[in-house]
């Protein structure tokens, strides 16, 4: 028999493992219960009653040893697990549906199920997630029910299963989890979740491995061992033993690369001949801040702010986001400016209470700044309290806008920003003493018209995600067009060069906030065209600022020239890979 | 019968760890007591359930309010707006 099959699925949290199969099937109950715990003759009931409460004390338990060693995010999961356990409405919707004498574990999942469906259809995010916590709960209460017991791996081992529900990984011993492989789930689920928290690999949506492991088991033989590398999302089921050493290599290469970059975190970004480049952080909430600190983010290149006015249902006060931007700006201090973007909605974005009408192309529709021209109340109200936040943190805010397409919109913009603040002086409330303000260059018009832009400017920031869908008009939400979403496309790195031209006859500086900035490859070629800042998420900054590291001026000038002169992606991103391949 | 409204300030509004410490503490009392999301118009739910509370899709800066109906409504109503008011075991900021 050849050895390996390969299957795909979606990374989910980085690393390499290699390891017998723990098969966790969460569709419990398909074997009638041997044992179940149902007394002769007990009414429904009773049976669900003490079912119920045996779980919750199984869950405090769990929460009290998580608690016990550290784990306290987990912990807050069970306590409310428990509290759902006991809850009784749960109860008494599991008793009604029971009846004198139905299925009492029938019963407790048909009830569970249907809060579940309450919760998925709240319209807040994470709420609605915790409907996959209330089915887990039910599912448990009918494990007690029905006498069965979980089977847990009994050496180190790599989940393998539909989706790992957080009850079942709490119970798993610690270190008895080399990796979870997912056949569904998504890159937010709790396993994943708790992938990266114990550093361990993920996958998720793999195609075909349940059928592929489940095909190569035998009750009479040891299990099937499966390799799994969590950053390419890549799975090999029964790997032989050359397939084994090659990921044993990439683990020790990964474990290498990790001790390397984050040993670089104590001098500030460079390349190995010392030329500076600014790594800073795109975060989305207040709540990232401590994460891109702790990377040594100089500062924030992209703080998106929808997050103030997206899942409720009215827009946000102005008190609400003097709280939130005056909560980043005082985490990064004055050493360690934070760019403020406007918020980039309306179009595909949908924000009930702004009452926008539908639209044909969004991407291509009243988004953004464009919104200002009808409607300025949304922008002036963001700038007062953008105002105001860098007057309480006693810093000077950057803030920039999405979606500048001609110099009309820089104008607007500025009276905006003036406008906000003449109004706050007359209201005797304190402001920052100025404002740095730029724009994103994330359209084809703002790149031609770069040199005009960046003389009434103080930054560009290029937003790369969007000007490479513009450029090569292909939708970035169309999975057919996948191949010509390359931000490394030589068309959209000649744009880059004609913005920093641009940029550089007016003197402002360069920053790039898409993607392309914390893809390593794609970072060597942004420095060499001339961009002086990169800001992406945290958690890709170690390997940027490590791919800097490794190469000089000259290197990147060289690749610079020649990636303009390429006609595709793939030669720029192997040109810039052979930059990083190891020496020797 | 006592009733009063309070606005809710945690970041995520009423999720889970919050609700959690909310309902065990309605629970300790054995007046009825409920919540009900003023801002959203839902109708009164039973504070001593988490499924209903969090159900109640109470999120930052929404209304909700309060009532105490037994003998021990005035202890409970206290103990749970101050509840509200320290943040619900959430650091909150000023």
């Amino acid at each position: 028999m050849t050895s390996g099959v390969r299957l795909t699925g979606v990374a989910g949290a980085p690393g390499i493992a290699i390891g017998p199969v723990w098969r966790f099937d969460a569709t419990e109950g398909a074997s009638p219960a041997a044992t179940s715990r149902e007394v002769p003759g007990q009414r429904p009931e009773d049976a669900i009653r003490a079912a119920a409460a045996e779980t919750g004390r199984q869950l405090d338990a769990l929460a009290g040893r998580l608690r016990d060693v550290g784990r306290e995010p987990e912990a807050a999961i069970f306590d409310a697990q428990s509290l759902m356990a006991l809850d009784p409405t749960l109860i008494a919707d599991a008793v009604r549906r029971a009846g004198s004498a139905g299925d009492p574990a029938d019963a407790v999942r048909a009830a569970a199920g249907a809060a579940a469906e309450l919760f998925a259809s709240l319209e807040d995010e994470i709420l609605s997630a915790r409907a996959a916590d209330v089915r887990d709960v039910g599912a448990r209460i009918c494990r007690v029910l029905r006498g069965e017991v979980l089977h847990l791996p009994v050496v180190p081992s790599i989940a393998v299963c539909d989706d790992l529900p957080p009850s079942v990984t709490a119970e798993i011993p610690p270190g008895f989890l080399l990796g979870i492989a997912l056949a569904g789930g998504s890159r937010t689920a709790h396993a994943v979740i708790l992938a990266r928290s114990l550093g361990i690999p993920a996958i998720v949506g793999i195609e075909g491995l349940i059928a592929a492991v489940d095909g190569r088991s035998s009750p009479s033989a040891p299990p099937v061992a499966i390799a799994m590398d969590g950053e390419r999302g890549e799975v090999i089921v029964d790997p032989g033993s050359r397939v084994a050493a090659d990921f044993r290599q990439r683990e020790a290469d990964l474990a290498q690369r990790r001790a390397n970059a984050a040993g670089l975190r104590d001098r500030p970004a460079a390349t190995a001949d010392g030329e500076r480049v600014l790594l800073v952080a795109n975060i989305g909430t207040p709540e990232d801040a401590p994460r891109a600190l702790a990377v040594r983010a100089e500062g924030v290149g992209l703080f998106r702010t929808e997050f103030l006015f997206m899942s409720r249902q009215t827009p946000p006060t102005e008190t609400e986001q003097v709280d939130s931007y005056r909560r980043v700006l005082e985490a990064f201090g004055p050493e360690r400016p934070v760019v403020i973007r406007l918020a980039d909605i309306g179009g595909d974005k949908a924000i009930p209470y702004l009452r926008l009408a539908p639209e044909q192309n969004p991407f291509l529709g009243v988004r953004a700044i464009r919104l200002a021209y009808a409607n300025p109340d949304l922008l002036l109200t963001q700038l007062r309290a953008i105002w105001r936040a860098g007057a309480a943190a006693k810093v000077v805010p950057h803030v920039m806008a999405p979606m500048v397409a001609t110099l009309a919109d820089v104008e607007l913009l500025m009276s905006l920003r003036d406008r906000a603040r003449n109004a706050l002086v007359a209201e005797g409330l304190p402001v920052a003493e100025r404002m740095v303000t730029g724009i994103m260059v994330e359209v084809p018009s703002a790149a031609f018209l770069a040199p005009e832009l960046a003389r009434r400017v103080d930054f560009f920031s290029i937003g790369t995600n969007d000007l490479t869908q513009y450029i090569l008009a292909a939708d970035r939400g169309n999975a057919a067009l996948a191949g010509l979403q390359d931000a490394l496309h030589p068309a959209v790195l000649r744009a880059i060069a004609g913005i920093v031209a641009g940029a550089d006859s007016a003197g402002i500086p360069v920053a790039v906030c898409g993607e392309l900035a914390g893809d390593p490859a794609g970072a060597l070629v942004l420095v060499g065209l001339g961009v002086d800042e990169l800001s992406a998420d945290a958690g890709s900054l170690d390997g940027v600022r490590a791919a800097l590291a490794r190469v000089t001026r000259p290197q990147l000038d060289a690749l610079a020239r020649s990636a303009l002169d390429a006609t595709n992606a793939e030669t720029v991103r192997d040109l810039a890979g052979a930059l990083l391949a190891p020496a020797g | 019968m006592r009733a009063d409204e309070v606005e809710v300030r945690n970041p995520s509004g009423l999720h889970a760890r919050p609700a959690a410490l909310f309902v065990k503490t309605a629970a300790r009392f054995v007046s009825t007591v409920t919540v009900q999301n003023v801002t959203t118009g839902a109708v009164p739910a039973d504070a001593k359930s988490i499924l209903a509370v969090m159900g109640s899709g109470a999120a930052r800066g929404h209304i909700v309010r309060l009532t105490a109906d037994g003998p021990d409504e005035e202890q409970a109503m206290t103990v749970l707006r101050d509840l509200f008011a320290s943040g619900l075991g959430e650091e909150l900021e000023a």
